[in-house]
């Protein structure tokens, strides 16, 4: 897993050794809070009541906010309007969160065991080690992660009835084994954070490695243009469909699409080309480097764009034939049930599960070596920070605060299953604060 | 700025260049020495004098990497990762400058200061990863989002098909039909009409930062970016500088009763822009005369604030054809409202009165950010005459709140060098038209031109919000409106 550089491994230890001190220390609010952590949509409180459930597998007991952010809309104007206690399912009640992610009547069935799977992240924007953390936590909960668009390194085979592939513009690292691999196959259209933009990773990170697994040049700018040049209609993408059902028949596939003003057609188009998964990835998450300007200004946020979808599908009658799965500015487990209560069957996460592992939301991605935690980077030597094993025991911490709370929000809605929280937007209520 | 027969990709050179005037440290670090000392004593003795591994440092930024290490942090390498204070939550204490967040004023933000600032230095789009940090939605500009294509491209030429995404705009008279007589000839006037190569020109700088070399920077800038300066013409002086300065890219700017000054002038101009700022109900028919006889090539503008619409109609009666609608620097007209709908009132008034394609809208006003410029456009705009970002670019300091053009106090560094600011100004021009491309290449759309007025590309918060939350208890009209 290393190349190139030599490390000095006592430098690495001892600085892995404080950095996970200070994961658990800072959220006793022992020490107040960093004065500089977090921002409107991640409030420190939210990074560390995160911290806090990668450390324990519980939401915190202490006054920290664990289930909204400060950005004044969308899920931060929402709550739930929970049942009298009388009312209420009992404590011990069984709640199902498993949802099925074919729903077509066709081909295979995948279930997954909690509403959410990770959001496509590639090697190259990350590091082997997030990887593989990420694909231990997705095994370990019967959910899934995904590649990204950077190819699928040897280390995740083992892993591979838990893995998405990514097939996105540039097809950097799409071979006809990792598609034979894949339970689900995702078509990247277009992400949220970057909407029409298309993907640009910087040479620096190209590294010889990056490079081999990308089958590119080591050190040069990757681009991956946008949008597919082989698509210009939804028949278009039904032969990208048939290309993949070739070589892996077995396969499900998901469309990824960002969240244009046509965001509901586009599911339909996504639907009659054959797609079982439809994932709208909204405009405010997103981990990768992506141009400030698009972040906020291009494409539509996610809390609006799934009751469109939801609707639309309705309105159309198939909407119980396609699942959507919805990602960009899912922070929480109380996020996750507002976003299927307006109308989305599942959610895609990233972010969160990147500060399981210790990211502070400084934005530092891009800048030198890359991410000075070890995540987004290829530095071999910054990449150590982050043990798969360690990243996977966080993350599977927070999967499993996130389950006991969504567990606890249906229990106190009177819902058995997350399935029949889907579209049930007379369970929110609208805060006028 | 003129037409050319032989196709040229248009370009502007960016150079990185580097603040003049040092701003505050964004990011204050404080250590207690006292702990590092006992830390690095401990580690010492546990790593049993592996020296490298002691002096490893958190930080891989340079701020403790000076000749004493931590013992004296170097604040101005700080980018504020955390990473040392998350290792050493009771020895580094990392806070926001409050000095630097008291840049600009309580429109032109910080956090837009530090934005222009990048561009200006970088001649680079900011690029940052782990998403969206800010506000939800909000007022004004942020309550709008521009739409975007899933599938169509500009072009499929190119890799993303943005490489040849046209941003140029006409400015001047455009008739919707030419007369011709039975040879072919036009016997109809020949309008007045010129193209510049991006949606923006510079507007006259406000007094208190105005200088000779301020006028020379904006006016060099403006010519190797094929733009235009609008800059006030003081009497005799014009003679002298416009000996030294690009003329072809000065639009002189002339006050209602400084008509004489235009006779001084010692070229012939593009343009000129005429304030009427003062009474613009005034008769001003005669001074349009004197100029167009004096100089019969010349595109005439005319200066307003935008609040009056149906003056804009009595305008175009008396053959007005560009409009420099002004806002003050927070955005709002002399009514309170926000420039957003200020343009869109302008827009609409021509567009009933059907004379839309024949105006050119420039505007000027709270249009402070890379995304202001496409979505002013979208609101109705032909182009944009850039102001306070202009400044800033050149590191000027806000005095109090700057919203009033007339009375803000702008304090712009001592001795600007000219080379630096020409080339801050070309940094910024070519980033903001960078942060255009992007926005027109997502929504698949191949010229600027294309854009304007084209209200359906865009998406307000108020609208989303009632379509997708109105049925929710609690969601009221007011809410969303
Ligand atoms: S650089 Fe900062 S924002 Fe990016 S992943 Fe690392 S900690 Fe998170
Ligand atoms: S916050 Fe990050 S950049 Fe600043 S001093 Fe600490 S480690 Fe260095």
């Amino acid at each position: 897993m290393t190349e190139e550089i030599q490390v000095h491994l006592p430098a690495i230890e001892k600085h892995v050794e404080h950095l996970r001190q200070g994961f658990s220390y800072w959220p006793t609010l022992e020490n107040g809070m960093p004065p500089a952590l977090g921002d409107y949509r991640w409030p420190a409180e939210l990074i560390l009541s995160t911290w806090y459930q990668a450390g324990t597998g519980e939401p915190p007991v202490n006054e920290l906010e664990y289930r909204s952010g400060d950005s004044g809309g969308g899920f931060d104007k929402l709550d739930f309007k929970f049942l009298p206690e009388g009312d209420q399912l009992p404590p011990d009640a069984e709640v199902d969160l498993a949802i099925p992610l074919n729903s077509s009547g066709f081909g295979r069935e995948i279930e997954i065991a909690v509403p959410w799977y990770g959001g496509g992240m590639s090697f190259g924007s990350v590091s082997e080690q997030v990887m593989l953390a990420r694909s231990m936590a997705a095994k370990e909960w019967g959910t899934f992660t995904c590649t990204g668009e950077g190819g699928y390194p040897d280390s995740l085979v083992e892993f591979k009835d838990h893995i998405i592939t990514q097939i996105a513009t540039g097809m950097f690292g799409v071979r006809e084994e990792t598609i034979q691999h894949a339970p689900i196959v995702e078509f990247k259209y277009a992400q949220g954070a970057k909407p029409g933009l298309g993907g640009h990773l910087l040479g620096d990170k190209t590294t010889v490695t990056v490079a081999k697994m990308r089958e590119s040049v080591p050190w040069v700018s990757l681009f991956s243009p946008f949008p597919f040049h082989s698509v210009y209609s939804v028949e278009d993408h039904r032969k990208h469909v048939d290309w993949v059902k070739t070589i892996n028949p077995e396969a499900l596939v998901s469309v990824k699409v960002s969240t244009p003003t046509d965001v509901d057609m586009v599911a339909v188009g996504s639907f009659y080309a054959g797609a079982h998964i439809v994932h709208l990835d909204g405009s405010y998450g997103g981990t990768g480097a992506a141009p400030e300007i698009a972040k906020k200004n291009i494409a539509m946020p996610i809390e609006f764009a799934i009751p469109k979808v939801h609707k639309y599908l309705q309105s159309e009658n198939i909407r119980d034939e396609i699942t959507v799965m919805a990602s960009g500015g899912v922070r929480t487990a109380y996020d996750i049930a507002k976003a299927i209560a307006l109308g989305a069957d599942g959610v895609v996460l990233g972010t969160a599960e990147l500060i399981a592992i210790g990211c502070t939301r400084c934005s530092n991605c891009e800048r030198g070596r890359g991410c000075p935690f070890g995540l987004t980077t290829t530095d071999p030597e910054l990449s150590l920070l982050i043990d798969p094993q360690w990243g996977a025991k966080r993350i599977s911490n927070l999967n499993a605060s996130y389950a006991k709370q969504l567990r606890d929000i249906l229990r106190r809605l009177g819902l058995k299953s997350i399935r029949d929280l889907r579209g049930r937007t007379d369970l929110l209520v609208y805060l006028n604060t | 700025m003129a037409t050319t027969n032989s196709y040229q990709r248009y370009h502007i050179d960016t150079i990185p260049t580097p603040d003049f005037v040092p701003w505050p440290n964004k990011f204050d670090v404080k250590v207690n020495r006292p702990q590092l000392a006992k830390l690095l004593i401990s580690e010492i003795i546990h790593l049993k004098g592996d020296m490298k591994a002691v002096t490893s440092r958190p930080c891989m930024y340079g701020t403790f990497s000076g000749p004493i290490g931590g013992f004296a942090p170097r604040p101005e390498h700080c980018v504020g990762c955390l990473r040392c204070t998350v290792q050493h939550p009771k020895m580094v204490t990392i806070t926001r400058n409050a000095d630097r967040e008291r840049l600009g004023d309580s429109y032109f933000t910080s956090a837009y200061v530090d934005a222009v600032s990048y561009e200006a230095d970088t001649g680079s789009i900011p690029v940052k990863g782990a998403g969206y940090r800010g506000k939800f939605g909000g007022e004004g500009w942020d309550g709008m989002w521009t739409d975007m294509s899933e599938i169509v491209r500009p072009t499929r030429d190119g890799i993303h098909g943005r490489e040849f995404i046209s941003t140029v705009v006409d400015i001047g008279e455009k008739p919707s039909y030419l007369i011709f007589n039975d040879n072919g000839e036009i016997t109809s006037a020949k309008p007045r009409i010129l193209s510049i190569p991006v949606p923006f020109i510079y507007d006259a700088p406000p007094a208190s930062a105005a200088s000779s070399t301020l006028n020379e920077i904006l006016a060099r800038a403006a010519s190797e970016t094929q733009t235009l300066a609008v800059m006030p013409i003081d009497g005799d002086e014009w003679s002298v500088v416009s000996d030294q300065l690009p003329v072809q890219s000065i639009v002189p700017l002339i006050k209602l009763g400084d008509e004489s000054t235009i006779e001084h002038l010692g070229f012939t101009p593009s343009m000129v822009e005429i304030d009427i700022s003062d009474d613009p109900n005034s008769n001003f028919q005669n001074l349009i005369s004197s100029i167009q006889s004096q100089f019969p090539d010349t595109i005439i503008a005319v200066r307003l604030p935008y609040d009056d619409p149906d003056n804009l109609l009595k305008l175009y009666e008396i053959g007005v054809r560009v409009f420099h609608l002004f806002a003050d620097f927070h955005g709002r007209g002399q009514d309170g409202r926000f420039v957003l709908d200020l343009i869109r009132e302008a827009h609409l008034t021509f567009v009933e009165a059907g004379t839309r394609d024949e105006v050119t809208l420039i505007g000027s006003g709270g249009i402070i950010a890379a995304e202001h410029v496409p979505k002013a456009i979208i609101t109705g705009l032909d182009l944009i005459a850039l102001d306070t970002p202009l400044l800033v670019a050149l590191q000027a300091q806000f005095e109090g709140d700057c919203a009033n053009r007339k009375t803000s106090q702008f304090a712009m560094p001592k001795n600007l060098p000219l080379d630096w600011g020409i080339q801050r100004l070309k940094n910024l021009t070519a980033t903001w038209r960078d942060q255009l491309l992007e926005i027109l290449g997502a929504m698949g759309l191949r010229e600027v031109r294309r854009l304007r007025g084209e209200i359906g590309r865009a998406m307000f918060q108020v609208d989303l919000e009632r379509e997708a939350f109105a049925e929710i208890e609690g969601y009221l009209v007011e809410a969303g409106d």
